[in-house]
């Protein structure tokens, strides 16, 4: 993000309402790589491709914001990595972690990573280093700190009805498999914020969150993100595109200022749920409309999202959950039109 | 309804399997519907009223899980209290005395690892009198074909959680007609639709596991 963008990302949080209105995507491997052009394995593992992919889509869709930027990942096996899970990285699909633990016995002896030397964790920071230099010459700094949170990657250890259930059952060894991993993460974001000092942002990316109730997020979730998010940065950013009706009126709470939902909410009762405290990015159907829609549907169905907001603070514009795979950049196109000229 | 027979029932709705189970904090170090069952069948209760009246149970919370009232947790906790009584009937089954409704034979499908969507169908089915062949996650078509295939007349149910994954998904439920036209086949999961389940070619789309019992029961009738 240029400092222009970040310094816009900061007034829209603060209530500011932005003219033309704002845009935004939340982009990573399920659309870089195809949308480029490559193998999803090459944006994997060449750090130039990767960069191009990148800087491409900044490039070419200047007047939007592209969330967290330049994110440096390796898809859902980058946290896992680090606890021992064996990763699979099939050619041109995308990659998966394997569970560690087998049973809920399994959580006393796992042991709390460091993210400096541990699984893919070192080759992630390497990747945004060796860049850098690039990024700044684009006029773009790196801005934020990213991980899964908590209870989704207690989800990649341990299998999500296991990890569930074990909540229910043996609710102790549940915390000390989330206290374990939030003590990781909190490192892994330290770790990233002491290596690039641009660093005034946090991204984290649960939709576990989603399955949950209010007495079970309150207990197994709450006071983890409130501790991971109890860090000195502007923006604190959380996707959950799973359900969050139970979670949003949390989100003030946790910490969170900028929220990226799926669509199964709209826009105004997340507004409402949260007394628009926190910034919504979001949030027309992905895959039916931006993905599959041609550009008439897509102006069409942003037309409507806007239609729907008499009070505009605190939204950017955007799909719900982060950019699917196969989006065109003429639908991106329609859809940043459309909102730019209302 | 006896009144064994209703605190199985209240057992299964309320996810309470058995005395060592904490969930929920109100019945703690009470018994569950592991003691319950046993006590009924003992007693001689018939395996059908329990079975019927554990199908209801399962249907309620099945509701209030549509509605939003009950997360997955709880119809988590529902579906093992359910697993548990089954784990009794089993032996009438066997004897025919209780007859299977037909075969759903499921899995998640190849590239995606997520389980807690398929394992819920799995459970609730299951507890509405379905044999269920589990074929677990990351499930590649071919393994599909070959659980048809040894199953005749089965049902096939996929599940996927991630976006990324609904291609690997559309590949199979293609490939599935393209062998076996006249299988049934329902999808679920997160990031689905009725019309990307109608896109693919998919039979039916299931929005949770209650939704696909209804499915499935009216495609047995």
């Amino acid at each position: 993000m240029t400092d222009k963008q970040w310094t816009d990302l900061n007034k829209i949080i603060k209530g500011e309402i932005l003219d033309p209105l704002p845009t935004g995507f939340v982009i990573d491997c399920p659309w870089l790589p195809n949308w480029y052009g490559i193998k999803i394995l090459d944006y994997f593992s060449s750090d130039q491709l990767w960069l191009k992919a990148n800087l491409k889509a900044l490039n070419d869709f200047p007047d939007t914001l592209f969330l967290p930027g330049f994110w440096s990942e390796y898809g859902m096996c980058t946290e896992p990595s680090a606890f021992g899970a064996k990763c699979s990285f099939p050619e041109n699909e995308f990659p998966h972690a394997h569970r560690v633990i087998r049973s809920a016995d399994d959580i006393d002896e796992l042991e709390v990573p460091d993210p400096s030397i541990h699984g893919l964790l070192p080759m992630v920071l390497n990747r945004l280093k060796l860049a850098e230099a690039k990024i700044k010459d684009a006029g773009h700094q790196i801005r934020f700190a990213v991980a899964r949170g908590p209870l989704n990657i207690a989800s990649y250890l341990m299998g999500s009805t296991e990890f569930l259930t074990t909540m229910m059952m043996q609710p102790d060894k549940a915390h000390e498999l989330i206290k374990k991993i939030t003590a990781f993460l909190s490192s892994w974001i330290d770790l990233q914020m002491q290596s690039f000092p641009s660093i005034d942002g946090i991204f984290l990316l649960d939709d576990i969150i989603g399955f949950m109730g209010a007495p079970e997020f309150t207990e197994f979730g709450l006071p983890y993100f409130k501790e991971l998010y109890d860090k000195k940065v502007s923006v604190k950013f959380l996707h959950n595109d799973a359900h969050c009706k139970v979670s949003a009126p949390f989100l003030p709470e946790m910490g969170v200022n900028l929220f990226n939902p799926g669509f199964d909410i709209t826009v105004k009762e997340l507004k409402e749920l949260t007394e628009n405290k926190v910034t919504i990015l979001g949030n027309i159907p992905p895959r039916d409309v931006l993905a599959a829609a041609n550009e008439e549907g897509v102006k069409a169905e942003t037309k409507k999202l806007l239609a729907s907001l008499s009070d505009k603070s605190r939204v950017i514009f955007s799909c719900g959950g982060g950019m699917p795979p196969g989006v065109s950049s003429e639908n991106i196109k329609a859809f940043i039109n459309t909102v730019q000229k209302s | 309804m006896s009144e064994l027979i209703d605190k199985i029932s209240i057992c299964v709705e309320r996810g309470k399997v058995n005395l060592k189970a904490p969930f929920p904090p109100d019945l703690k170090e009470q018994p569950g519907a592991d003691e319950y069952t046993r006590e009924a069948l003992e007693k001689g209760e018939t395996p059908e009223a329990i079975l019927q009246a554990c199908n209801q149970a399962m249907e309620n919370i099945g509701g209030k899980f549509s509605r939003n009232e009950v997360f997955v947790p709880e119809l988590l906790m529902a579906a093992k209290a359910m697993n548990v009584v089954m784990e009794h009937l089993k032996p009438y089954f066997k004897s025919g005395n209780i007859k299977s409704k037909g075969v759903l034979v499921l899995g998640t499908v190849a590239g995606d690892l997520h389980d807690i969507g398929k394992n819920l169908v799995s459970m609730v089915i299951e507890g509405n009198g379905w044999k269920v062949e589990d074929l677990g996650s990351d499930v590649k078509t071919e393994k599909f074909l070959k659980a048809i295939e040894n199953c005749p007349g089965c049902i096939v149910g996929l599940s996927a959680l991630l976006t990324t994954t609904m291609g690997n998904m559309a590949k199979t439920v293609v490939e599935i007609k393209k062998q076996y036209p006249d299988i049934k086949i329902i999808v679920g999961g997160a990031p689905l639709s009725a019309r990307a389940a109608e896109e693919m070619g998919a039979d039916a789309y299931a929005a949770d596991p209650q939704e696909a019992v209804k499915y499935l029961n009216s495609w047995a009738s």
